[in-house]
C-alpha cells in the first residue's frame, strides 16, 4: 500500500501544519517541505525497487494495489502507478516543493491554513494520477480542486473571488458530466456482467454501442478539455491563473492543467478508441486553434501573469495536438511537453510571484529596465522565457518538436499551423522579457535581487529543463512501456528521431 | 314510504307554529318602554356594531376552546356508551387511557393557569 | 383483530413516544428547571432510538390496518427520531439566548417526531392524515415560539394557512380515492385498481390532489411558495426541523405508498412527480442565486435538493429506493448542521443572523462553526469526502437505471447552478471580516448546539467517506423486497 501512502502522508502533513499555526509559521513551512519531500523519497522507493516490490503485478506497471472500498457498486480502493503515473506524481512533488518554497516569504497570513489547502491539493492531484478505480479517480478529481479553490478564493490578488468561483465552477459542471458518462459506461457494463463495477481494466473491454460511446466519451472528453484547457473552454484559465497567490498558479498550470491530458491519455482513449479516433479531428482543429489563439492573446497582454497564462493554452494546445495524433512519437512529445511546461511555465510564474512580492504589481508597462537592478532574477526570466519559445537544448523543444513529427505523419496541416505557433512563442516570450526586463530603467522602482532561497528552486528547475533538454532518454524509457500497454502504433519504424 | 316521514312534518309545523305563537304572544301582550338601549342588538356584553378588527381578550379564545375540547369527550362518550357491550373490557381499558390523556392535559391546563380570568 | 406481545413490541417506537410526549406535558407543568424538561425530553426520543432494534426483532408485522413496522419503517423512523433529537439539542442552544421557556418546545417536539414515526409507518390513508396532521399541528406553534418576534408570528401564520389549505386537498383526494375504490389501506388499493383501465377521473383527480397536498407539505414547486418566507420567519432550529423532519416524514410516507400501493405502475402519477421534481430542482436551483440571506438560499437549496431525491425515488426499483433512501439520509445530516450553524449564531441575537453579510469573514472570528458550514455546504453541494457526495452519485446511478435522462441532465444543470450559490456562501465566510459585522452573541451559545454539530459533521465525513455501513443498513432495511 505504498502507493496509498503517497496520498496519506501530504494529507496527514495538510492537518498537522493547520494545528501547527498555533506553535509557530515557520514550523508549517517545514511540515510542508518535509512532507513533499518525504513523498517524493517514497517516490523514488518505488521507482528504485519497483519489480521488487510485487512481481506479480501486470504487465506495464510498477505497482499496484486494491482492498474493497463500496462493494455494493464493486467499488474498490484500487490504485497502480505506470510510468506515465510516475512521471506524473515527480513533476507534482516537484513542482510541490517549488511552490512551498516560493511562498516562504510571500504567505504572511493564515499560512497553516495555506499549507493545509496547498497540501491537500497535491493529495488530490497525486491520487488523480494513480487512481485506477474509475469512482475513486472521480473522487479525487474533486478533491483537489476544492483546496486549490480555497487557495485561489482566500490568498488571490484583486479579482480573486469571482476567479475562485469561476474555476470552480467551470470544472465542477464539467466533471458532473463526467460523473454521469462513468456511472454510465459502469452500468453498461454493469448490465452486460450482471455486476457493478468501476474497475478500470474491467471497464477497459466493455462493448458500447457507437454512439452511445460518443456521448459518454464526449461527457469525459469535455471535462478533460475543461481541465486541459482546450479552446473554446478556456476562459477560466486567464482568470484564475492571474489571481492564484504564486503558488496556486504555479500548482495550478505546473500539474492541475495536466490532469486533463492525463486523463485524455488514460481513460478517453483506451477506453473509447473509436469514438475517440472520430471526434480526433475535431480535437486536433481544436488544439491548433488554441496554440494559435492562446499565442496571439498572449502577445497582448499587460500582466505579466496573464501573458503567462495565455501562454499555457497555447502549450497545453501542443499537448492535445500530441495525444490525438496517438502515436508514439507524438505522445512521448505529448507526455514532455507536459513535464516541460510543468517547470517551465511554473518558473516564470514563480518569477512573476517574486516580482509582484518586490513591486506590487503585475503590469509590465510599470516595469522595464528591471535587469539593471535585479540581475540575477532577470536571467532566471530570461531562462524561462526562452525554456518557453522552445531553444534546442531545453526540454520544451524535445516535446514540440516530437508532437510536430509525430502529428505531421497523421494530419500535416495541423502540424504546420502548429508550427507557426512556435514563431509566436520567440516572439510572445521575447516580448514578455523585453517588457519587464528590458529597456530605460524606472527610477521609482527599488527592490532586492533574488537571495539564496530563490536562487535554489530557480537552480532546481533550470537544471531539470537542460537535462531533460539534454538528456531526455529516462522519461521515454519510463512513458514507453505504458504506451506498448495501451497499443500505441509507432510512426516511424525506429526511434530514430530523438535528438 | 313517505308516511314515514309525517312525525317529522308535524314536528316541523308544532315548532314552527310554538314559535310564531310565543313570539306573537310577547309582541301582543308586552308593554315595555322602549328605548335606544332596549332596541339595540345585545351579545355577550360586546356592542352589535364595531370596528372588525376589534379584539377580544385572548382568555375568551382559551375558554372556548377548553370548552370544544371537554364538550367533545363528552361526543365522544355517547356512542361509547352506547356500544359498551360489543367493545367489553377492550373498550374500557381504551376509554381509561383516552379519559388519562385528558386528565394530564387538564393539569397541565391547571398549572398553567390557563383556568384563572386574572 | 387480536393483539399480541408481538404487536406491542413492534410498536414500542412509537408507544415510547407517546408515552414521552405525556410525561413531558406534566415535567413542563409542574418543574421549573430547564435541565430536568430537556434532559428528560432528550433521554425519551434516545429510549425510542434503542427500543428500535427490539421492534426489528418481530418485523414485518402489519398492526391494525393503519400501521404496518417493517424494517423501512423502523430505518426512518431512526433517521427522523435522530433528527428531532438534533434539533432538540440546537434549540436549547438557541433558546438559551432568547430567555424563552422550554417546556413547550420539548413537548411539542415529541409530538411532532410521534407524527414522523407514525408516517415512517403508516400503510393507509387514515393514519398518513393523522401523522401530517400531528406534525402540522406542532409546527404551527413551534414555527411561533419565540412570541416578541413578529417574523416568527408571520411564519407561523403563512404556514398555518396554507398548511391548511393543503390538508384540504389531501383530504378531498384521499375522499375522492375512496369514492372510487371504497377503501383506504395502501395495500389494497393496489389489488382494486386494474391500473391500465384507471383512467377513471376519480382516481386520478383523488391521487392528483393528494400528490398536491403532499407537494404542498414537501415545498415542490410550484406548491414552494410559503417555503422561503416560512423558513427565513421561523426561528432557526425549528426552520432545521421543518426543513429535515417534516419533509423526509412526508417523503417516506409518498414512497411507502408508491411501494404498497404499486404506483410505479400508474403512469400519470409518475408523469406529474417527474414534472414537479424537475420543476423544483430548476426553479430551485435559480431562484437561489438571487437570494441573499442565508435562510433564503438553504429553502431553496432544500426545494432543489427535494426534487433531486425524487428523481431518486421515480427511478423506482431497488437501486432507486436505496439510493432515495441514503440521499434523505444525507440531506438530513447536512441540512441540521447548515441549520445548526444559523442556529446557534442567531442564538440571542435580535432579527437572527440572517443576511450573508452577517458571514462575512465567519472563519476568522468563529472557525469551528465556520468550518462545520462549509463541510455542510459542500456536502450539499455534492463535493467528495462528504455524504453528499455519495448521495449525488447514487441519484446519478439511480437516473441512469431507469434511463431518465431528462431528469438525469436536470440534475447536472442544477448541480451546477447550485454550485453558484453554495460557494458565494462559502467564500463570504473566509472574506476579510469587516468591522460592522456584528457577532453572534458568543457566551449565549450553549454546548448542546455544539455537540450537535460535531455529530453531524462526523457522519457527513465518514458516512461520505465510507459510504459502505450505511448502504449495509440501508439495503437490509429499505424495501428491498418491496
Amino acid at each position: 500500500m505504498i502507493l496509498a501512502w503517497l496520498i496519506v502522508v501530504p494529507l496527514v502533513a495538510g492537518a498537522l501544519a493547520w494545528l501547527g499555526e498555533r506553535q509557530s509559521v515557520r514550523l508549517c513551512r517545514w511540515i510542508a517541505l518535509l512532507a513533499l519531500g518525504a513523498d517524493l523519497a517514497l517516490l523514488a522507493a518505488i521507482w528504485l525497487n519497483a519489480p521488487a516490490i510485487d512481481p506479480t503485478v501486470r504487465s506495464g506497471w510498477l505497482v499496484e494495489a486494491a482492498r474493497p472500498w463500496i462493494p455494493r457498486f464493486g467499488i474498490d480502493f484500487h490504485v497502480a502507478m505506470d510510468g506515465l503515473g510516475l512521471l506524473m506524481v515527480a513533476l507534482t512533488l516537484f513542482l510541490g516543493i517549488v511552490a512551498v518554497a516560493c511562498s516562504w516569504t510571500e504567505i504572511r497570513e493564515r499560512v497553516g491554513f495555506f499549507h493545509a489547502n496547498l497540501l491537500w491539493s497535491i493529495a488530490g492531484i497525486v491520487g488523480v494520477f494513480v487512481a485506477l478505480d474509475l469512482f475513486l479517480f472521480f473522487f479525487l478529481w474533486e478533491v483537489m480542486l476544492v483546496p486549490m479553490y480555497f487557495l485561489i478564493a482566500i490568498w488571490g490578488h484583486e479579482n480573486r473571488i469571482y476567479s475562485a468561483i469561476k474555476f470552480f465552477i467551470f470544472t465542477q459542471a464539467s466533471s458532473l458530466l463526467m460523473l454521469a458518462s462513468i456511472v454510465g459506461l459502469a452500468w453498461i457494463n454493469a448490465s452486460a456482467t450482471g455486476e457493478w463495477t468501476f474497475n478500470y481494466f474491467a471497464l477497459l473491454g466493455t462493448d458500447l454501442e457507437p454512439n452511445i460511446a460518443m456521448w459518454l466519451m464526449l461527457g469525459f472528453f469535455i471535462a478533460f478539455a475543461v481541465k486541459l484547457p482546450a479552446v473554446p473552454f478556456h476562459t477560466w484559465l486567464p482568470d484564475a491563473h492571474t489571481d492564484a497567490p504564486t503558488a496556486g498558479s504555479i500548482i495550478l498550470a505546473g500539474v492541475l492543467l495536466k490532469t486533463g491530458a492525463y486523463g485524455l491519455i488514460r481513460f478517453v482513449v483506451p477506453l473509447f478508441p473509436d469514438a475517440a479516433m472520430r471526434i480526433a479531428p475535431v480535437a486536433m482543429a481544436l488544439a491548433v486553434a488554441g496554440i494559435l489563439y492562446g499565442a496571439v492573446l498572449a502577445f497582448a497582454q499587460v500582466d505579466f501573469k496573464r501573458l503567462v497564462a495565455y501562454t499555457s493554452v497555447s502549450h497545453l494546445g501542443f499537448v492535445l495536438l500530441g495525444i490525438f495524433a496517438w502515436n508514439e512519437l507524438a505522445l512521448q512529445g505529448a507526455i514532455m511537453g507536459m513535464i516541460a511546461h510543468g517547470l517551465s511555465t511554473g518558473g516564470l510564474f514563480a518569477v512573476a510571484g517574486a516580482l509582484q512580492e518586490r513591486l506590487h504589481t503585475r503590469d509590465m508597462r510599470r516595469m522595464g529596465g528591471l535587469w539593471l537592478r535585479l540581475p540575477r532574477m532577470g536571467a532566471v526570466a530570461l531562462f524561462f522565457a526562452i525554456a518557453s519559445l522552445g531553444l534546442p537544448g531545453l526540454a520544451n523543444f524535445v516535446a514540440e518538436f516530437l508532437v510536430l513529427l509525430g502529428s505531421f505523419a497523421v494530419a500535416p496541416a495541423a502540424a504546420v499551423l502548429a508550427a507557426v505557433g512556435l514563431i509566436f512563442a520567440a516572439v510572445y516570450s521575447l516580448v514578455l522579457i523585453q517588457r519587464s526586463f528590458h529597456g530605460p530603467a524606472k527610477k521609482e522602482i527599488r527592490a532586492t535581487d533574488f537571495d539564496r532561497r530563490e536562487m535554489a528552486w530557480s537552480a532546481a528547475m533550470i537544471v531539470a529543463l537542460v537535462w531533460l533538454g539534454l538528456r531526455p532518454q529516462p522519461v521515454f524509457d519510463a512513458a514507453r512501456p505504458t504506451l506498448e500497454e495501451l497499443g500505441v502504433p509507432a510512426v516511424l519504424s525506429d526511434e530514430g528521431a530523438e535528438p | 314510504m313517505l308516511a314515514n316521514y309525517l312525525p317529522i312534518l308535524i314536528f316541523v309545523i308544532v315548532a314552527a307554529g310554538l314559535g310564531v305563537v310565543l313570539l306573537g304572544i310577547g309582541f301582543v301582550l308586552g308593554r315595555g318602554q322602549k328605548d335606544q338601549e332596549k332596541l339595540s342588538a345585545y351579545e355577550c356584553g360586546f356592542e352589535a356594531f364595531e370596528d372588525t378588527r376589534n379584539r377580544f381578550d385572548v382568555r375568551y379564545y382559551l375558554v372556548a376552546i377548553l370548552f370544544i375540547l371537554f364538550d367533545l369527550e363528552l361526543a365522544f362518550f355517547v356512542p361509547w356508551a352506547v356500544s359498551l357491550d360489543a367493545v367489553g373490557l377492550f373498550g374500557i381499558g381504551a376509554m381509561g387511557v383516552f379519559l388519562a390523556l385528558l386528565v394530564v392535559g387538564f393539569i397541565y391546563e391547571w398549572k398553567k393557569g390557563a383556568l384563572e380570568w386574572d | 383483530m387480536t393483539f399480541t406481545s408481538a404487536h406491542l413490541v413492534a410498536l414500542l417506537p412509537i408507544v415510547v413516544l407517546g408515552g414521552a410526549a405525556i410525561v413531558v406535558l406534566l415535567l413542563a407543568a409542574f418543574s421549573p428547571s430547564r435541565r430536568v424538561t430537556t434532559g428528560a425530553t432528550a433521554i425519551a426520543l434516545a429510549a425510542t432510538l434503542a427500543t428500535l432494534p427490539i421492534a426489528a426483532r418481530v418485523i414485518p408485522l402489519d398492526v391494525s390496518p393503519l400501521i404496518r413496522i417493517d424494517g423501512a419503517a423502523l430505518l426512518y423512523t431512526g433517521l427522523l427520531v435522530a433528527c428531532t433529537l438534533g434539533v432538540l439539542g440546537l434549540s436549547t442552544a438557541y433558546l438559551k439566548g432568547l430567555g424563552e421557556s422550554v417546556g413547550e418546545l420539548c413537548i411539542l417536539l415529541v409530538t411532532a417526531a410521534l407524527g414522523a414515526a407514525v408516517l415512517s409507518a403508516s400503510s393507509h390513508f387514515a393514519s398518513l392524515f393523522l401523522g401530517i396532521e400531528l406534525v402540522s399541528v406542532s409546527l404551527f406553534a413551534l414555527l411561533a415560539y419565540a412570541r416578541d418576534e413578529k417574523p416568527n408570528l408571520e411564519a407561523s401564520l403563512k404556514y398555518v394557512i396554507l398548511s391548511g389549505v393543503s390538508s384540504a386537498f389531501l383530504l378531498f383526494g384521499i375522499a375522492l380515492v375512496y369514492t372510487e375504490l371504497g377503501t383506504l389501506e395502501f395495500a389494497r388499493i393496489a389489488e382494486l385498481v386494474p391500473l391500465e383501465s384507471a383512467s377513471s377521473v376519480y382516481i386520478a383527480g383523488g391521487l392528483g390532489f393528494v400528490i398536491a397536498g403532499i407537494a404542498f407539505k414537501m415545498s415542490l414547486v410550484p406548491f414552494h411558495l410559503w417555503t422561503p418566507d416560512v423558513y427565513q420567519g421561523a426561528p432557526a432550529p425549528i426552520t432545521a426541523f421543518l426543513a429535515t423532519v417534516s419533509k423526509g416524514a412526508v417523503f417516506v410516507v409518498l414512497l411507502r405508498y408508491f411501494m404498497l400501493a404499486d404506483a410505479y405502475a400508474y403512469r400519470p402519477l409518475i408523469v406529474a412527480l417527474s414534472l414537479l421534481a424537475g420543476a423544483s430542482m430548476l426553479l430551485g436551483n435559480v431562484l437561489a442565486l438571487l437570494q441573499n440571506n442565508v435562510k433564503r438560499i438553504l429553502a431553496y437549496s432544500s426545494i432543489a435538493h427535494i426534487g433531486y431525491l425524487l428523481v431518486a425515488f421515480i427511478a423506482g426499483g431497488a437501486v432507486a429506493i436505496e439510493s432515495a433512501s441514503y440521499y434523505l439520509a444525507a440531506y438530513l445530516a447536512s441540512s441540521i448542521g447548515a441549520f445548526g450553524v444559523v442556529a446557534i449564531l442567531s442564538s440571542g441575537v435580535e432579527g437572527e443572523t440572517q443576511t450573508l453579510r452577517e458571514y462575512r469573514g465567519l472563519y476568522w472570528r468563529r472557525p469551528w462553526l465556520a468550518a462545520v458550514f462549509s463541510l455542510m455546504l459542500l456536502s450539499l453541494a455534492g463535493i467528495p469526502l462528504t455524504m453528499g457526495f455519495v448521495a449525488k452519485f447514487y441519484v446519478v446511478a439511480a437516473s441512469i437505471d431507469a434511463s431518465l435522462w431528462v431528469l438525469l441532465a436536470l440534475v447536472i444543470v442544477g448541480s451546477g447552478i447550485g454550485l453558484f450559490y453554495y460557494l458565494r456562501v462559502l467564500v463570504t465566510l473566509y472574506l476579510e471580516p469587516d468591522d460592522v459585522t456584528p457577532d453572534g452573541a458568543r457566551a449565549a451559545a450553549a454546548p448542546s448546539g455544539h455537540v450537535v454539530l460535531a455529530v453531524a459533521s462526523v457522519a457527513v465525513i465518514w458516512l461520505g467517506i465510507f459510504p459502505a455501513q450505511l448502504i449495509d443498513v440501508v439495503r437490509a432495511l429499505a424495501f428491498t423486497n418491496g
